[in-house]
């Protein structure tokens, strides 16, 4: 078997591993992966990242939810555990970039967050997740240490949904340049445009395609 | 009619003067009447007094009327809570979840029926409730959302994949301790004046399959229906909280309430569709919460419409109402609009 036919099986069992949320399996793999000499980057990207695209597309078409994305997100975190240390470069893409996350003041669910962190994650962005009931003020703050992109505000609340119209012209009022994205249960693309949002995403696997597109504008 | 006489029909499948109309309205009241979110939790006589004026406000009818729940998952079985605060909190926040890990749970006590939580504030409103003759409305979460709630929703819905049986056990201390203290307000009021409500949030298929609602929420659901029987409530009413369509078919299968009970249904399921399913069950709902809060009047009035004209089809009856918890700060012309929709086309 010639090297790349091998590289090819093994990035295949790495998709596969992430798919079947075989955590250990996709530890295993990538350990492997590392021994024979293959390019760490790959590993994540035409492995890991990849397995992350086809379950998104299985949440899409309603045959994963969340406790298999969850799962699925798990043997992602533990392939990246082991290849991460190993990446020498970053590769740039035009559709990829910064990103500052997290569940709005008031707030204190965060499963969509988290899942939205994850199909970032697997799609190569630099993330700065926040956490959940974030104060105003510190999505400020870390636009403004980080220079990110795109600030991602998430609430399941009607409550404390009300809070992002005013973090929103903070951050405008601040840098008029960075695109804001919300998302959660209460949310709509009529009431995100009403708050200033640039983008709205339904879910976590749109979230991600919705930011890549308004990378590009 | 009455609001009593009103849902008294509606339980006999009798006509009514008007499309009852009614709303889920906990921190609402409270902030309606100039008082905090917190009072609704805390301070039952203030809460009831709120509510009542509210409801008189608006005409609410006492479908359901509660000031949140009688019993809690993560509070009860000893988990940090506290209180809402600040200008955008509308709950109770879960600071630590009794559950942590998989052992933790061998080690939990089952609450003390009369003491835990917020148990004794809810027994105070319900002793308003009996005292003014309204229904006595028990407020539960389901027994998988409340076993979730135990755990932290992430935890649980990972085991429900690789660990059934510590669901499982989880699911057996939450419906014990929710008939624990449903036998304690059965002492007290009596099965007649009891009106059990349950909300379902953690089913709805934003987060889970069917096939998961089937293997683990389904046999508790039948299981709550048999010991309601058993303990003589007849009142039953279910929040089908969220985006549930993919269960729906489910749910109409088993469907082990009494007929009628009160349906309540989220603006992700069609009116139409809820009663299609449940023929024999009185359908409620389902004004989207965010326009509400964020719409016109103009919007909430013609959703309303719309809401009351499918409703009005609906074989089993029909309520008006918010289709989740009525938003704390919602403007109080656009909740007015439901009512006067409710008025005009009811």
């Amino acid at each position: 078997m010639t090297l790349p036919e091998k590289t090819q099986k093994l990035l295949k069992q790495i998709h596969d591993a992430v798919v079947a949320y075989d955590e250990e399996t996709s530890a295993q793999l990538c350990n492997a992966l590392l021994k024979e000499g293959i390019d760490p980057y790959d590993g994540i990207m035409k492995g890991l990242a990849a397995g992350m695209d086809t379950v998104g597309g299985l949440y899409e078409k309603k045959e994963y939810f969340v406790p298999e994305l969850l799962l699925c997100s798990d043997a992602l975190y533990a392939g990246l555990d082991v290849l991460r240390p190993h990446v020498k470069t970053t590769r740039e893409k035009e559709d990829v970039g910064k990103i500052v996350m997290g569940v709005i003041e008031g707030d204190i669910h965060d499963i969509g967050k988290t899942l939205v962190k994850t199909m970032f994650e697997a799609a190569g962005w630099e993330i700065y997740d926040l956490g959940k009931d974030v104060k105003l003020d510190r999505f400020v703050e870390e636009q403004k240490k980080t220079s990110a992109d795109i600030v991602a505000l998430s609430a399941l609340m009607t409550t404390s949904m009300l809070a992002m119209p005013k973090v929103i012209e903070m951050l405008k009022a601040h840098d008029p340049g960075v695109i804001i994205m919300v998302g959660g249960a209460p949310l709509t693309p009529e009431i995100a445009q009403h708050y200033g949002a640039d983008g709205y995403a339904r879910d976590a696997v749109t979230a991600v395609k919705k930011a890549s597109e308004l990378m590009k504008k | 009619m009455t609001s009593q006489e009103r849902m008294e029909a509606i339980f006999q499948y009798q006509k009514t003067d008007r499309v009852p109309l009614g709303a889920m309205s906990t921190g609402f009241n409270t902030r309606n009447a100039g008082h905090s979110v917190a009072d609704a939790y805390d301070d039952p006589k203030r809460s009831f007094q709120d509510m009542q004026w509210t409801s008189e406000q608006y005409g609410w009818d006492p479908i359901p009327q509660y000031a949140g729940h009688t019993v809690l998952g993560a509070w009860d079985f000893g988990g940090e809570v506290r209180m809402p605060q600040g200008e955008y909190e509308g709950a109770l926040v879960v600071i630590s979840y009794p559950v942590k890990s998989e052992e933790d749970i061998d080690k939990l006590k089952m609450p003390d029926p009369k003491k835990a939580g917020r148990i004794p504030q809810a027994m105070r409103f319900s002793e308003l409730q009996a005292a003014h003759d309204i229904p006595v409305f028990f407020f539960s979460r389901s027994p998988f959302t409340m076993a979730a709630n135990i755990s932290g929703i992430d935890q649980f819905l990972r085991w429900t994949m690789k660990k059934p049986e510590v669901c499982e056990k989880l699911l057996r201390l939450s419906i014990d301790h929710i008939f624990n203290v449903l036998e304690y307000w059965v002492k007290t009021f009596g099965p007649d004046k009891i009106f059990a409500w349950m909300s379902s949030p953690s089913e709805s298929n934003q987060l889970i399959s069917p096939r998961t609602l089937k293997k683990f929420a389904l046999p508790y659901h039948a299981e709550y229906h048999e010991r309601l029987k058993k303990l003589g409530i007849k009142r039953f009413g279910l929040h089908i909280c969220g985006d549930q369509n993919l269960n729906l078919p489910l749910l109409a299968e088993v469907s082990p309430w009494e007929h009628p009970s009160v349906l309540s249904f989220g603006h992700e399921v069609d009116l139409e569709t809820a009663a299609e399913h449940f023929p024999k069950d009185i359908i409620y709902g389902n004004i989207e919460p965010a326009v509400i809060q964020t719409g016109t009047p103009e919007q909430v009035y013609e959703l309303s419409r719309v809401a009351i004209e499918k409703g009005k089809k609906a074989p089993g009856g029909f309520i008006l109402g918010p289709g989740c918890g009525l938003p704390v700060m919602a403007p109080p012309v656009n909740v007015w609009a439901m009512t006067k929709a409710a008025n005009d086309f009811g």
